[in-house]
């Protein structure tokens, strides 16, 4: 039994010895392909190569271990890093700018009217205006459609009944240090273009305006005054 | 808004800083400031303010032919591309209803429940009532059925922008200018300039300024015979204003006119029409 296992490992051992050489035998007939190739190809470079260089030199950087296509694929390294995903951060309220003598603060170009289409085309043209003047520009957003039921009391009786729903669409353009030079130009640009039925309001942007934009969380207020109290 | 200005030397040294003033204005900056610290030496240019007061237009300009075709085009693209609104879909059950009840095998049972022997307002009763309503609504004239050549009225032509202008004795002629008046010791050009809207014969015009910087600069020079040793000319900076609403403002008709930007080479002197047309949008 010990001898068979002897035998055993003996085999073992020259299996992997005969494998380690036919490695290396396919590795120099590999080696002296590329070499026969990089003679072809380069007659000019003649001086490195009639010399008899070790074939160490010629081993290039190739990950690869028994197949010749090992690693062929490879693009991730080329990537750029990308960064683990940040949980989403609680939005900070922005420093609000005060006026200078030369300068306004921030202020609000408040669009707001019954029709969408011109309410919205018209805060994007306000917006490209901006643009077009290098006038920087916060924040260009909209606020909650407001709708309003119109009710008619009927001819005979008390009772009112429901005539025409109206909604009212509303776009803000939020402006931040604007020159007073160009104030006046901009001012006249933007109310000589004033579509009909299109309100424009300009007002100064306050924390109140800011805050007005969240929705109130009521469990979340409820729990609150419950530890509070 | 920015800070009220209330020195005169802050507004006068901000300008040098836009494009549309001439250099001299500098030298007038530093004879004002030592106006104000040694009494005595006066600037032979004396000072005006006056004011471009704009009515805007009131509805949006008539479309070109080309414009009129293409909108045609566009609405007929946006319809055919369109869903059916909820209404529509309405009239179009109501239909199918109406024609499945005038079958002879129809069984009233298998009608959904809501619209069994019911007396329902079909979504086309809804719509004629509402053609009924629109019939009785009368939009806003698109133009007042003022004559276009009656320059004394402010409701002339409702689709561009009008200028005021006032007709007054400069010297011996009569001219026909931006309003203006001479500028006192302790106040802002800007008050000069609403100082000059107020100080017109007529009604009181309120009209909204649009910011303290002036938006144009006028420089003349006094004829030979009235330059005297500390008057040399005048100059005048023009500050704009918009009027509020196009309401009827009862006012001369040989003093004042509601003039549009290309009529008014007809009544500006040429130099004078040259400044002023720097700073007029025609819209």
């Amino acid at each position: 039994m010990r001898l068979t296992g002897h035998l055993c490992q003996i085999c073992q051992k020259e299996e992997r010895i005969i494998k380690l050489r036919l490695q290396w035998y396919q590795l120099v007939l590999l080696l002296q392909n590329t070499r026969a190739l990089v003679c072809a190809a380069s007659s000019l470079q003649s001086q490195v190569l009639t010399k008899q260089m070790p074939l160490g030199v010629l081993l290039t950087n190739r990950h690869y271990r028994s197949m010749p296509t090992h690693g062929i694929g490879r693009y991730r390294h080329l990537l750029p890093k990308a960064l683990p995903k940040k949980k989403k951060e609680k939005v900070q309220a922005k420093q609000i700018k005060a006026a200078t003598a030369t300068e306004f603060g921030v202020f609000n170009v408040c669009v707001s009217g019954y029709d969408m289409t011109l309410v919205e085309h018209y805060s994007q043209y306000i917006h490209n205006l901006c643009n077009h003047l290098d006038i920087r520009v916060d924040e260009s957003c909209a606020l909650p459609t407001k709708t309003t039921e119109v009710m008619v009391m009927q001819e005979q009786g008390t009772k009112m009944y429901v005539d025409a729903v109206l909604k009212t669409h509303e776009r803000i353009v939020q402006i931040s240090e604007m020159k007073a030079t160009l104030f006046p130009i901009f001012m006249e640009v933007i109310l000589k273009n004033q579509p009909e039925g299109v309100r424009l309001c300009l007002k100064q942007h306050t924390e109140a305006d800011y805050q007005a934009r969240f929705k109130t969380r009521p469990e979340l207020e409820g729990l609150l005054a419950k530890i509070n109290n | 808004m920015a800070a009220p200005l209330s020195r005169l030397c802050r507004p006068l040294w901000r300008i040098t800083t836009t494009g549309t003033l001439n250099k001299g204005v500098r030298n007038v900056s530093s004879s004002r400031q030592q106006n104000v610290k040694t009494a005595g030496v006066a600037s032979p240019w004396a000072l005006h303010g006056a004011v471009c007061l704009q009515r805007l237009p009131v509805v949006s300009q008539d479309r070109s032919p080309i414009e009129e075709e293409f909108m045609e085009l566009m609405h007929q693209m946006e319809l055919e591309r369109s869903l059916l609104s909820d209404h529509e879909l309405r009239l179009l059950e109501d239909a199918a209803r109406m024609s499945r009840k005038q079958e002879e095998d129809y069984d009233s049972d298998e009608e959904e429940e809501d619209y069994r022997d019911k007396e329902i307002v079909t979504a086309q009763d809804l719509e004629d009532i509402w053609e009924q309503k629109l019939k009785l609504f009368q939009p806003a004239p698109r133009s007042q059925g003022v004559d276009e050549k009656d320059m004394g009225s402010s409701e002339r032509c409702l689709a561009d922008s009008l200028i005021l202008l006032v007709k007054k004795d400069v010297g011996s002629q009569k001219l026909w200018l931006l309003p203006q008046i001479q500028w006192q010791t302790g106040e802002t050009l800007r008050q000069t300039a609403e100082r000059a809207l107020a100080s017109l014969p007529g009604a009181d015009i309120k009209a909204t300024f649009l910011g303290n910087a002036p938006c144009g600069f006028y420089k003349y020079k006094y004829p030979k015979h009235i330059q005297k040793e500390g008057s040399v000319g005048a100059k005048v900076f023009f500050f704009k204003a918009v009027l509020p609403s196009h309401k009827h403002l009862p006012l001369e008709k040989n003093l004042f006119a509601w003039v549009k930007k290309e009529e008014l080479q007809d009544f500006l002197k040429p130099e004078y029409l040259k400044q002023v047309r720097r700073f007029i949008m025609a819209l």
